[in-house]
């Protein structure tokens, strides 16, 4: 675990913009993951996680009916959206050591409340 | 948004030895190189770059013309490209829905509308390929499962309705069933591939090509390269570059970061740029053209386009300054645009226009709902309470309402000749429902020169490239000046579906 946490800083080091404060993630995944950093930089500490690293512990169908919206918005489900429908990579709009914006607000206004910045 | 700077680089159409040694220096930077003593880390049959509405099509088609092993390359993390994020807006002479609606319309036609936004630098032989092709591309998307209003629209610069929408009013109702259609007949799908150069034979033709795998667009991300020989050859159906600001501003300073636009971040115009150091030949570059529909008050296409290109045809545009119309509201993209960015306050600066639609018009279609429960339309009750949530002169638009009603009455617009034939009996009374807008950048008339066969002419011999075939937005001096609204969707897939055609003839 120490020389995941030294490589890890290293690799950190390079990136200006990015401290400490970087490798912060989010509190329920602190539990199931805690240090590993493997447990989800599965093509390696330097690559970001591949897209199917999340859904080793999400299930899409699952996330697309706890997001689901009303009938006349069903389609701004951001796990089951208009434009890409399910396969949607997380990345896109989730980032673990960094904040992200919905993809949807590149386009539109309407918010999700409950999204993690 | 994009951190390609190929605006460095202004010799790219260089010798084939020239390019491989910067290849050697800088592995990061996409370029061509001879495939001779290569090692292919793998070999296709067809191999298609980009997954818009062309790509699609293509794949689909190749199957159908018996390919076993086709496979589309996407350089982002998800499929579609800009098409899954536009109008889905389809254009087709003698359609179904036209005979149904009495419309009287034909190839000619469509392509007199098409020649007359094009202002004189068109392809007519292009536009009458795409036009003849148009109902087979929308058969296609009806045997994918795409659903349309029911009703036909009548956009600028078309002289009938022949325009379909997805049910959806959006791209995404067709990209998606002709993305799930691929799957289903095998076609392998790759996201996150970007294209980093051509592999090209002893004779100059295009054997196969660079493409890094893994890739995180706008990250420094060291995806392996891998060299894929392509049997048949290679569809580039890679879209336009509205969202690469420096290629945009080298054709037109004006449009700079600060102009909005409504392009999916993917559209860079790397595929593109990689053709023209091949050899092939640049047409209309600086034709580019902006959504004279958009709204400043969100981002992109959002839900205020889709709005008022339903709703041009029966609404006015009304400068906030004077009270007044300053356009046809159904005139071609290009004249509605300078109109609008004429629009500006005593001091100069842009001052967006309003379009005032009544309300029992706009609700027919579904974006009206959207826009104005997300804030980016408005409903008002009486003229005085929309001319002073505006801050336009009341009397002027008083007076402008009365004198347009009167134009929807005897069906001639005296001020600009709008064609009022979709305007009969839709007199502009409360309520009324308002957006605000303001041009984006939109789409590029301009690209690689290709003929009726998708094949891509080369600038030094005038030859076909060999194993080269382009579609799309990536194609150029299709529409000349001002290309038609929906008339993109029918040309991405008829050529789409040509350039398959014709590499499974060869």
């Amino acid at each position: 675990m120490k020389t995941l946490n030294i490589v890890l800083a290293l690799v950190l080091t390079g990136l200006v913009s990015l401290s400490a404060q970087a490798v912060e993630i989010r509190d329920h995944h602190k539990d199931v993951i805690g240090k590993d950093c493997k447990a989800c930089h599965d093509n390696g500490i330097k690559q970001f996680p591949s897209d199917q690293a999340c859904l080793q512990c999400h299930d899409v169908d699952e996330l697309a009916k706890q997001t689901a919206r009303s009938e006349e918005d069903k389609w701004q489900n951001p796990h089951n959206n208009l434009h890409y429908g399910k396969e949607l990579p997380c990345q896109e709009c989730h980032g673990e050591h960094e904040s992200k914006q919905p993809m949807c607000s590149n386009c539109h206004t309407f918010k999700f409340d409950k999204h993690k910045e | 948004m994009s951190n390609v700077d190929l605006l460095g680089r202004r010799n790219f159409i260089k010798g084939m030895g020239a390019a491989a040694g910067v290849a050697m220096a800088a592995p990061a930077m996409a370029v061509s190189e001879k495939a001779d003593g290569v090692t292919w880390d793998k070999e296709v049959e067809v191999l298609i770059i980009g997954s818009g509405f062309a790509g699609l099509a293509a794949a689909i088609e190749a199957t159908r013309k018996g390919a076993k092993d086709v496979h589309i390359f996407e350089k982002m993390s998800y499929f579609g490209g800009n098409s899954a994020i536009n109008g889905g807006l389809f254009a087709a002479p003698g359609t179904p829905m036209q005979k149904k609606e009495g419309v009287k319309d034909s190839v000619d036609r469509m392509v007199a509308d098409q020649l007359a936004a094009g202002r004189g630098i068109a392809d007519e032989a292009l536009l009458r390929h795409v036009a003849e092709h148009a109902v087979e591309a929308l058969e296609m998307t009806f045997d994918a499962g795409s659903e349309y209003h029911p009703y036909l629209q009548q956009l600028g610069g078309h002289s009938v309705a022949r325009t379909y929408q997805t049910t959806v009013s959006c791209g995404a109702g067709i990209t998606q069933p002709l993305l799930k259609m691929c799957r289903k007949l095998g076609v392998n799908t790759h996201n996150r591939s970007k294209f980093e150069g051509f592999l090209v034979g002893e004779k100059g033709e295009v054997v196969g090509v660079k493409m890094r795998q893994n890739y995180h667009f706008g990250e420094d991300q060291p995806g392996e390269v891998l060299k894929i020989k392509a049997k048949r050859g290679v569809i580039m159906a890679t879209g336009g570059f509205a969202q690469n600001v420096d290629l945009r501003m080298a054709q037109d300073p004006t449009l700079t970061s600060e102009v909005g636009c409504t392009n999916a971040p993917g559209a860079t115009g790397e595929g593109m740029y990689e053709m023209f150091r091949l050899g092939a030949i640049p047409v209309h570059l600086a034709h580019i053209q902006s959504g004279p529909w958009a709204s400043p008050d969100e981002g992109g296409f959002g839900y205020v386009s889709n709005y008022s290109i339903y709703n041009f045809p029966h609404s006015m545009a009304i400068n906030r300054l004077t009270g007044k119309r300053f356009m046809d509201e159904i005139a071609d993209r290009k004249t509605r645009a300078d109109a609008e960015l004429a629009c500006r306050d005593e001091q100069g600066n842009a001052l967006p226009p309003i379009l005032i639609t009544s309300y029992k018009d706009s609700k027919k279609h579904p974006n009206t709902k959207k826009v104005i429960k997300y804030n980016v339309g408005w409903k008002f009750d009486s003229v005085e309470e929309l001319a002073k949530h505006f801050d336009v002169p009341l009397k002027p638009l008083k007076a402008q309402i009365e004198e347009y009603n009167s134009y929807v009455k005897s069906g001639e617009d005296k001020q600009f000749g709008k064609n009022m034939t979709k305007a009969a009996g839709k007199y502009i009374e409360a309520p009324f429902t308002v957006v605000r807008l303001w041009p984006k950048v939109h789409y590029c008339q301009g690209g690689v020169q290709i003929n009726t066969k998708a094949e891509v002419k080369d600038s030094f011999t005038g030859q076909s490239i060999a194993g080269l075939y382009a579609a799309g937005e990536v194609c150029g001096g299709i529409h000349g000046v001002s290309r038609l609204g929906s008339c993109s969707i029918p040309e991405c897939m008829v050529m789409g579906m040509t350039a398959a055609r014709s590499m499974m003839k060869a």
